[in-house]
């Protein structure tokens, strides 16, 4: 146990140093999300949503900005690796397993960062305050758990196919919209701080992540191994 | 009345149509399988 | 040639006599549900059998997909990957009709109704299925990618089609087994029910091993241009 988490750990700590030298994912991530509320923030604006409409429009936009930019950087972790073709070292020296924990706590690092930024941007840019900021912070833990946990399965998926990007976006974004949906319920309902709207919209997101951890760890050496 | 008998000719006829197709489509693919091996 | 004949040549005519029967009582023999506006409940004779070939299929699809991933057999892959195009041919074909009754019932093609939303996602889930396959050219990678993205497609499909419709409010009648168990139809609406239900699915069957069959034969011939 300590040493897969040990071996896992230099996976995540090799990928986010060679993201620190290149910051390729992250630049593609936050620019895209900031450019993308920006525009929201421009053409919307704060006020131009009827009062009784914030909770759900708010909700919708903040997770389809969340969605779209991790489309535009959550794949670098398995592509890279094939561009600079460490694949197959890397197949040589770690187990799958480890392989796919590591990314997976890479593209959650990621993800975490681009929260860190997006959301309280999003929030004062658009007026957004939750009522229970605790079912907010739960929906957002468990929302981008999920989110990355899928990714990262399509992410080794497309990395050994041809068009790549096109593909990383067209074969996520369905698999996500079930998760689109209960994030924006439970975001909403968070928004209007009813405790048992959230609950039962984690209890989805929650039970979705579950079954697409262990399907990722039963799935993940078959695709690592193609 | 007569409405539902037209809707009903109009699908009996896509049916006969669509498994015309079909049936061609099997017979080729019979005769295929057994100029192929 | 001889042994060609009996039953074998027949059944296709006995199905085409049965399709077309059941076709003709649902619109002329079963009365119309009185609670639905006019004619619109004779759709479910065709709109029901749809979604069920098409929920088989992508089950059968899921199946076969696991069994490659287990035993690493190119039939498996033709199977899964026949079994996907008629479920997503099926899928389209319910979609269809449902909104042709969405349109008389609720007067408009199309309203993201939950159950109008979950199926568009399943089409856009196995429609993603064939760009996956699309873009590998290597035959056995192909498989195993395709084959590990259609389970998670699989599991992906209760969300949608029994979690969202819970909660969002949907318009779309009950599902005639309901929760309790119990068939509210008609004793005549039910047997064209049924009859169709079987029709349907024998010509399913009927397609997907055509389906198949073509398959081996479309791979044999790649195989034979390399050598």
């Amino acid at each position: 146990m300590w040493r897969f988490l040990a071996e896992a750990g230099a996976v995540f700590v090799k990928d986010l140093r060679t993201e620190f030298r290149t910051r390729v994912a992250l630049n593609a991530l936050g620019l895209f999300a900031v450019t993308t509320l920006a525009a929201v923030s421009y053409t919307i604006g704060p006020y131009r949503i009827a009062e009784a409409d914030r909770p759900f429009l708010l909700s919708a936009l903040l997770w389809i900005v969340i969605f779209f930019a991790s489309m535009a950087g959550l794949d670098r972790s398995f592509v890279k690796e094939e561009d600079t073709q460490t694949a197959p070292l890397l197949r040589l020296s770690a187990s799958p397993l480890v392989v796919w924990a590591g990314k997976l706590a890479f593209n959650l690092a990621l993800l975490a960062v681009l929260m860190a930024i997006l959301v309280p941007l999003y929030g004062m840019l658009m007026g957004f305050r939750p009522v229970s900021l605790w079912g907010f912070a739960g929906i957002l833990a468990a929302g981008g758990y999920t989110l990355a946990v899928t990714t990262t399965m399509v992410a080794a998926i497309i990395a050994r196919a041809m068009t790549r990007g096109a593909l990383f976006s067209v074969l996520s974004l369905p698999l996500l919209l079930p998760l689109l949906i209960f994030v924006i319920q439970g975001t909403r309902a968070a928004a209007e701080g009813s405790p048992e709207g959230v609950m039962e919209a984690l209890r989805a997101v929650i039970s979705l992540g579950g079954i697409m951890t262990i399907l990722s760890v039963v799935l993940f050496p078959a695709v690592w191994h193609e | 009345m007569s409405d539902l008998g037209g809707i009903m000719l109009v699908t009996l006829i896509i049916w006969a149509g669509l498994f015309l197709y079909v049936f061609r489509l099997d017979r080729k693919v019979r005769r295929l399988e057994r100029g192929g091996s | 040639m001889s042994r060609e004949g009996g039953f074998r040549a027949v059944w296709p005519w006995l199905l085409f006599a049965w399709l077309a029967l059941v076709i003709w009582a649902a619109f002329l023999w079963a009365p119309a549900a009185a609670n639905f506006k006019g004619q619109s409940s004779r759709i479910v004779f065709f709109h029901v059998p749809m979604a069920w070939v098409a929920t088989v299929a992508f089950l059968g699809s899921c199946i076969a997909s696991i069994r490659y991933l287990r035993r690493r057999n190119m039939e498996d892959d033709i199977r899964a990957e026949a079994a996907n195009s008629l479920g997503l041919t099926f899928a389209v074909l319910a979609t269809v009709t449902g909104s042709i009754f969405a349109k008389i019932m609720w007067g408009s093609y199309w309203n993201w109704d939950p159950r109008e939303t979950s199926i568009t996602f399943l089409l856009l889930i196995y429609a993603a299925y064939f760009a996956l396959r699309a873009a590998i050219p290597d035959p056995e990678r192909r498989a195993t990618m395709a084959a590990v993205y259609s389970v998670l497609a699989f599991v992906t499909v209760p969300f949608l089609v029994f979690v969202v419709p819970r909660i969002y409010w949907s318009l779309h009648p009950d599902t005639f087994i309901n929760t309790q168990g119990k068939i509210k139809m008609d004793s005549r609406m039910f047997q064209v029910f049924m009859a169709s239900l079987a029709g349907f699915s024998v010509f399913a069957g009927w397609l997907y091993s055509i389906e198949v069959r073509l398959e081996r034969i479309r791979r044999r011939r790649q195989q034979e241009e390399l050598l």
